[in-house]
């Protein structure tokens, strides 16, 4: 045994807990799994069946955990876990697993296949069987403090541009301020303008905020990659930040897994409950409607759909809050069949997106996304995550559908008359 | 009288007609398009300067240079680099410059807004320390209406 299966092996032996010993005892292998996966649906391979893609970890707490497993192996019946097996696998646990949690919410029983899927990418990263785009994603954060190697400077002249354009200030290390808005990479290389989204709402909303310069980045690449350690480094990042500045609330950005990371997880990684409220941006716009804070005027014309992000909808339960903001500002906004909790993944989650040689099976799997387009025939697509607005562009072009696609903050402030202010100071 | 700031420089661009908008856009967007170098952003940027360029021809320039911005994506996790991703904004700009449909935006403001992207991201690569595009533009846009 090599030295880093051995690794690998001694850390998936520590994440078999008994969430995951009673998930595996208590499969009754009915492959509804299977039918809730997009990766399976479009394929029609059954290897692509979620639970399947848990095989080697599933030998292994049968031969360490079970009476009969321990004899199995004992005499020889049962194989043991190998180097090329978890290579093999890799392209199960990571370029065809988004983590998207459809195949938990349709399992009879109750297991959480995608927990399960979350405990094994921990010892494949341990083995060393992550794959290379993930593993520079995750060096990138522990050296740089983003995945992308994004660093403070660019933040900075985005920051310059983006007042310069909006006219408004985007300020930074403001202590008390009510909100510390996080943002992830995508946002800052691929849309600046979700930024001037952040400033023009606020600004209208007369609430306070403020950027991080030691903690900006949300994206959590250790959750993608499946290290625990690292995924705690980068949330107590953010949450040090919050802390220092002494804010009330802490935005997540478009970005799902940083949602998930800092929100459902961010606590218990850190092993403490925070000071602090932690919120996805799309919540916060809910609760500035409610409130009468989001004074929009007009109404969008064309005929409006939504893609639901997995982590915001399914994981995170944010279902209601976009279709009251979708309305707010359109007049002809329809739903795609499976549209909220059963939405249909665009198939980059996860950190899908950051595998190369994942790339033709992506696109083969966005087919089950072009369906439910095809179905609502809409002018434009609005989602609320920047991967997933990527992944849905590729997968739109690949099949020559000409439809935009829209985030849903910068569609929201679109719709927010300009404020008279005066040019931010150094402009 | 020159234009000075931002204000001025998009009442000006109000006035011009949808072609005009499209003429001094290519104009912005030339001026970084160095940062891309595709052809099918070349071939937008030469249509839109056109005055009589048909439906026919604006839509396939347009489906190319959409294209060539899908492409230009920085992808989650992967290593970013401020000199490619300016490319993002100049093919961003150029889809500006020949859109078919404008509903209501001024086609010229956005494209500059793009090309000063660009432009942030050359900054933002540190390959420059103070940049002044939107004054280029400007000047660009005084020009052009002085013809």
């Amino acid at each position: 045994m090599s030295a880093s299966l051995e690794k690998g092996v001694r850390v998936l032996k520590e994440v078999i807990d008994a969430p995951i010993a009673s998930y595996f005892s208590s499969c009754v292998h009915c492959g509804l799994c299977a039918e809730a996966c997009l990766f399976y649906t479009e394929t029609g391979n059954p290897k692509y069946t979620p639970i399947h893609k848990l095989e080697p970890m599933r030998r292994l707490y049968e031969q360490e955990y079970t009476v009969l497993g321990r004899l199995k192996k004992l005499v020889g019946l049962s194989k043991a876990v190998t180097d090329a097996e978890l290579a093999e696998w890799q392209e199960l646990v990571y370029n065809s697993c988004t983590l998207c949690g459809r195949c938990s919410v349709v399992c009879p029983v109750g297991n959480d296949i995608v927990y399960m899927v979350r405990k094994f990418r921990e010892g494949m990263s341990a083995s060393g069987n992550a794959p290379e785009g993930i593993k520079g994603a995750a060096n990138r954060t522990i050296t740089i403090g983003s995945p992308m190697g994004v660093k403070l400077p660019a933040v900075k002249a985005q920051m310059r541009h983006v007042e310069e354009d909006y006219g408004l200030p985007i300020p930074m290390d403001v202590e008390g301020a009510e909100y510390l808005v996080m943002l992830s990479s995508m946002e800052i290389m691929n849309f600046p303008e979700y930024l001037g989204a952040i400033a023009k709402i606020m600004h209208q909303a007369g609430k306070t905020w403020t950027l991080c310069s030691t903690a900006f980045e949300a994206t959590n690449a250790g959750m993608q990659i499946g290290n625990s350690d690292l995924a705690r480094v980068i949330v107590s990042r953010i949450v040090e930040a919050a802390e220092k500045l002494k804010v009330k609330t802490v935005i997540s950005p478009e970005c799902g897994h940083a949602y998930t990371a800092l929100r459902w997880e961010g606590a218990n990684l850190m092993g403490r409950s925070f000071g602090f409220k932690v919120r996805h941006i799309i919540e916060v716009l809910g609760e500035f409607q409610e409130q009468g804070l989001l004074k929009t005027e007009g109404f969008e014309t064309d005929r409006l759909t939504f893609h639901d992000p997995c982590q915001l909808a399914r994981r995170g339960g944010v279902i209601k809050q976009q279709r009251n903001l979708m309305n707010m500002v359109s007049k002809n906004f329809v739903e795609m069949p499976d549209a909220g909790f059963m939405n249909w993944c665009c198939g980059g989650g996860g950190g899908a997106s950051a595998i190369e040689e994942g790339e033709e099976l992506r696109l083969e799997a966005f087919k089950k996304k072009k369906s439910q387009l095809d179905t609502v025939k809409p002018d434009r697509l609005v989602t609320a995550c920047a991967n997933c607005r990527i992944v849905l562009e590729e997968g739109l072009e690949h099949y020559q559908m000409n439809l935009p696609v829209v985030g849903l903050t910068e569609m929201i402030a679109d719709h927010i008359p300009n404020p008279i202010v005066d040019k931010p100071e150094g402009n | 009288m020159a234009t000075t700031n931002d204000k001025e420089f998009r009442a000006k661009l109000e006035t011009l007609s949808v072609s005009q908008q499209r003429q001094v856009a290519a104009l912005f967007v030339q001026r970084v398009f160095a940062f891309s170098n595709d052809v099918r952003i070349k071939a937008a940027l030469d249509m839109a300067m056109r005055a009589d360029i048909s439906d026919a021809e604006l839509a396939v320039v347009s489906q190319a240079a959409n294209t060539a911005r899908v492409e230009s994506y920085a992808q989650c996790g992967r290593d970013s680099d401020w000199n490619t991703q300016a490319g993002l904004f100049v093919a961003k700009a150029a889809v500006s410059c020949v859109s078919p449909v404008t509903d209501g935006k001024n086609l010229a403001w956005d494209a500059a807004m793009q090309a000063r992207v660009a432009r942030t991201c050359e900054a933002a690569s540190g390959n420059i320390s103070d940049y002044k595009e939107a004054e280029a533009q400007y000047a660009i846009l005084d020009d052009f209406l002085n013809k």
